[in-house]
């Protein structure tokens, strides 16, 4: 909401960084230039991987081959969809918020490494042109989990292996972060700021950083497994000369399935931290939230196999049906806690609580639809059809993305030192919802009516349920385009937002938007509790940010910040 | 300032007010418990016929799922819009909220219901998992293949199953030793049959890749692994016709890879015909079919149309040829093939071609088409195995196709 006092006359506010473009396009191993690089690159590949999904929800419209030229071109549209929706949308923009706020939240001048920080970004580039090269020499076309033989064997452009070698920068890229982060988080802690009174966001980036390291190394061993059986003439996955094609999905979904926490995670802090600002309450259930960020790290190494009940030895189904339902018990002990963090508080419904309410909602939803999967007689009948396609996107799109796009919102002032337009933010949020809704709510119902997943042709009783999804799914796509605009108006000519606007306790307001180079003036002290809200003390430690940093311009006034440097209005 | 920021020092709400009373718990609890249950029985049906035994129990378990994830659901909505019109911000009220930070008995009334809830579907899904896996006695076994992008249904015949009519001294000699051989003699089908009531038995083979086997109506569904032989077996309570579908990514005709309905209405590609009882099954399609292949027609080219309507290869998938109401869009046309074979490759007759272009496809490919087409290979035992008879009668059929 907007702040509510100014500086005393005559007090000297620092002046806020001004961005350049140019600070952006080249080498740097600031972590704030870095963050906006992840973040950047990656919604240029959520605009790629989303008009990839547009294509396919056009070919749908239709039971029928009439948009693409043959089956292989639409198998490789969703492989594609995937592949970079994945990995170079949603695990690298989770790493440029990381890269941003961790320091500014620990109060620290930058990451612990920092140039090693800028090459785990810079392998994103080579990464990205390995996929995008990849349409030009046969692309990949066996989905993005590249089950042989038809990856191997039976993918006879290069495409397929482009895409690994791409995977394998970006897993190294992954790693070198996760690295950081921990290190950072460790070691680079303000004094008084203990692990349990660090904001959930910096919980959930070292919860995703320990799954990354110890996950990510078993991707790298089957993407070379898969490599060498494409290149090099091995047969590790030929089962004519002694291979074995379950290895590659076991090791895969080993991975994989640690992914989908990455992936959600982090997602998870940006609604702790979301919530509590813009609920004006402390989050209730710190340490339960924080710890159960760890549980799910560590239950999410004992499911794997679920992404294979129809697949895997029969008798181990059981097994992996126990541990998948009992990690949805920490999951519902976030959402409940979420509830609570609202209840009593004093609801602003700025844009970012806009989507932190949508996440809720659509989350639920698609964990409620992770349980029915994990239900094996269930998961028999709906396993690889539009059931399993509509509960990844309620919790990758419904939860991910909307956590992401309440981030935007939330912490844009600070990146850029403006305001995003709150109507068109609104308008943004009705637009996604409902498009997100009828987008993928629908595809439950065609899934278990008897659709499968990965068709471009299917039973023409389903087409009539199709064109609903693909109308909504237009209109999701067309939403995207009113954030394009108001970020667009907010850099030419947002409203300057001031070091605070949304009146937060954790540390990365403490200073100027943008910070400066360093981060701060003078050394930060964090408030003793990041989600003190509702006391006195918080009360005057905002007034004393308001004061020490400057606030932004108001709806009646259209005065600047330096401005009102020792003027006396 | 005309603005309001007190802040609530004071931790207590006035009586009577905030706090929930213990009467509105119980109704919250009662409403959402209802809700979900509501919420289960007007769903409409939207599972396919329900026409296996495996279904039914399927069906039932995923009732009780959607009542509880409703309930669940229900619960948080709920809890959401009350929230949002309760307690949001009026215009002007820039206080802060209550510094409330947790509550421990509703932080483990929240733990423990949903780790029973949990523990409960466990259970249920367990029984029902070992319901379904309890084999019965089986009373019909057929093989099937995969490859792209058709399925085939395999059938045996030994001499304990001769149609009824027919005796071994009336086969002519090489049948005759197949059918007494210790595999019996095989044919196969585009669809799979059986009949009501007694459970059958699939045993899963891919020529290729990894491809799964599917059948919506009886819920179950069991991955082909290439190297491997996979199996499933199901119990059919309904007679009737029920679409059978790839559910594995497996190439540019996965979709193509299911039962679809011709123009009038017939049968094309896989299929599960459930007939009423064996008798019917017996005279509606074991007979018939295991007469055919017991008495082949002694001209090549017929007995070369009955090779590729039985559906052994998967043809019709990727090729139109109006003579057997074929109507694939991924590889070329085969209607007239018997003259315009003569015209794709110079110094080749028709016959040549023809077979080359089954042994060697990717030697010579039709302007316009890409490589997609399996090579079908002569010796037994490598994948997509054409033996040579069967090449000779089907080049001899497709020499017939001059219209």
């Amino acid at each position: 909401m907007a702040t509510i006092s100014r500086p005393l006359p005559g007090a000297a506010i620092p002046a806020a960084k001004q961005l350049r473009l140019s600070d952006y396009l080249r080498w740097s191993v600031d972590h704030k230039i870095i963050g906006v690089q992840y973040m950047a690159t990656a919604f240029f590949f959520f605009l790629f991987g989303g008009a990839l999904a547009m294509m396919i929800r056009w070919e749908l419209l239709t039971p029928t081959l009439d948009v693409m030229s043959d089956g292989t071109a639409y198998n490789q549209l969703f492989t594609m969809h995937a592949s970079i929706m994945i990995f170079m949308w949603i695990i690298p923009m989770m790493a440029g918020f990381g890269n941003y706020l961790v320091p500014l939240m620990l109060g620290a001048k930058d990451m612990a490494f920092p140039w090693l920080n800028a090459l785990a970004f810079w392998l994103i580039v080579p990464a990205g042109a390995l996929m995008i090269l990849g349409y030009f020499a046969g692309q990949a076309e066996a989905g993005w989990t590249a089950y042989p033989p038809l990856s191997t064997i039976y993918s006879l452009g290069d495409g397929q292996t482009f895409w690994a070698f791409a995977l394998h920068l970006l897993g190294i890229s992954s790693i070198l972060g996760a690295i950081n982060f921990i290190v950072t988080i460790k070691n680079m802690r303000p004094e008084g700021m203990g692990y349990f009174q660090m904001p959930l966001f910096c919980w959930a980036i070292l919860a995703t950083s320990i799954i990354i390291v110890l996950a990510t190394p078993f991707l790298a061993g089957a993407l070379t497994l898969l490599i060498l059986d494409r290149v090099a003439g091995t047969a590790f996955f030929d089962p004519s000369r002694g291979g074995d094609v379950l290895v590659w999905q076991n090791v895969f979904w080993f991975y994989s399935h640690p992914a989908v926490y990455i992936m959600v995670l982090p997602g998870f802090g940006i609604l702790s931290e979301v919530l509590s600002v813009h609920a004006r309450k402390p989050v209730f259930g710190y340490r339960a939230l924080a710890l159960s960020s760890m549980a799910i790290a560590l239950l999410g190494f004992t499911v794997w196999a679920h992404h294979m009940f129809t697949s895997m030895t029969p008798e181990l189904r059981i097994p992996f049906m126990v541990t998948s339902m009992i990690i949805a018990v920490p999951t519902g002990i976030k959402i409940f806690s979420w509830l609570g963090t609202l209840w009593g508080g004093k609801i602003h419904f700025t844009p970012a609580m806009l989507f932190a309410l949508g996440f809720l909602s659509m989350f639920v939803i698609g964990g409620i639809s992770g349980v029915m999967l994990a239900a094996v007689p269930f998961d028999i009948h709906v396993h690889d059809t539009y059931f399993v396609v509509s509960h990844l996107h309620f919790v990758l799109f419904g939860g991910s993305v909307f956590a992401i796009y309440a981030g935007m919102y939330h912490w844009w002032p600070k990146v850029t030192g403006r305001m995003l337009n709150a109507n068109l933010g609104k308008l943004h949020f009705a637009l996604t919802y409902v498009g997100f809704f009828f987008t993928f709510f629908p595809q439950h119902i065609v899934g278990m009516l008897g659709m499968p997943r990965r068709v471009a042709v299917y039973a023409p009783e389903f087409q009539t349920l199709n064109i609903i999804i693909s109308v909504a799914a237009f209109l999701l796509g067309i939403s995207t385009f009113v954030l394009l605009y108001a970020m667009a108006l907010s850099l030419s000519n947002g409203k300057r937002a001031g070091a605070n606007p949304w009146r937060a306790l954790t540390l990365e307001w403490a200073t100027t938007s943008p910070p400066p180079t360093h981060n701060f003036h003078g050394d930060p002290v964090p408030y003793r509790d990041p989600y003190g809200y509702g006391t006195e003390s918080a009360f005057r430690y905002l007034e004393d940010v308001d004061r020490r940093y400057g606030v932004g311009e108001r709806d009646d006034d259209k005065v600047p910040v330096p401005a009102l440097r020792g003027s006396g209005d | 300032m005309g603005v309001n920021t007190n802040i609530n020092l004071n931790q207590q709400e006035p009586a009577g007010g905030q706090s929930l009373s213990v009467i509105w718990i119980v109704v919250a609890g009662l409403g959402m418990i209802f809700g979900g249950i509501l919420i289960a029985t007007i769903t409409p049906s939207i599972f396919p016929q329900q026409a296996s035994a495996e279904a039914v129990q399927v069906d039932n378990l995923f009732r009780f799922m959607l009542a509880v994830g409703g309930a669940i659901f229900l619960l948080v909505v709920g809890v959401l819009v009350f929230v949002i019109v309760r307690f949001r911000a009026r215009p002007g009220d820039l206080a802060d909220g209550p510094p409330i930070h947790g509550n421990t008995t509703l932080e483990m009334v929240w733990t423990i219901i949903p780790a029973i809830i949990v523990l409960v579907l466990t259970v249920y899904s367990y029984q029902v998992w070992v319901s379904i896996r309890t084999l019965q006695p089986i009373h019909n076994s057929v093989a099937a293949v995969g490859q792209r992008f058709a399925w085939a249904f395999n059938y045996v015949i030994t001499p304990e199953d001769l149609p009824a009519s027919v005796t071994l001294d009336q086969l002519e000699e090489p049948i005759r030793a197949a059918v007494t051989s210790e595999a019996g003699m095989n044919f196969s089908s585009a669809q799979l049959h059986t009949w009501m009531g007694q459970q059958m038995q699939v045993s899963l083979r891919t020529e290729d890749v990894n491809h799964a086997f599917w059948i919506p109506a009886m819920r179950i569904k069991q991955d082909l692994l290439a190297g491997r032989e996979t199996s499933i077996s199901f119990t059919p309570i309904e007679a009737g016709t029920y679409r059978i579908i790839c559910a594995e990514l497996c190439g540019s005709g996965h979709g193509n890879m299911a039962g679809t309905v011709g123009f009038n209405d017939d049968l094309q590609g896989a299929w599960l015909i459930v007939h009423p009882d064996e008798v019917t099954y017996l005279r509606e399609f074991y007979e018939p079919e295991a007469a055919k292949v017991l008495f082949p027609p002694e001209d090549p080219a017929l007995r070369g149309r009955q090779i590729l309507v039985g559906a052994a290869y998967p043809c019709a998938t990727c090729h139109v040829l109006d003579d057997l109401g074929w109507v694939g869009n991924i590889g070329p046309n085969l209607n007239n093939i018997g003259v315009r074979a003569a015209t794709r490759v110079s110094g080749l007759t028709a016959d040549q071609y023809l077979r080359n272009s089954i042994r060697h496809p990717g030697d010579y490919l039709v302007p316009g088409y890409s490589n997609l087409m399996p090579q079908f290979n002569a010796v037994a035992g490598e994948a997509n195995y054409m033996p040579d008879t069967d090449l000779d009668a089907i080049v001899a059929y497709l020499l017939t196709q001059q219209q």
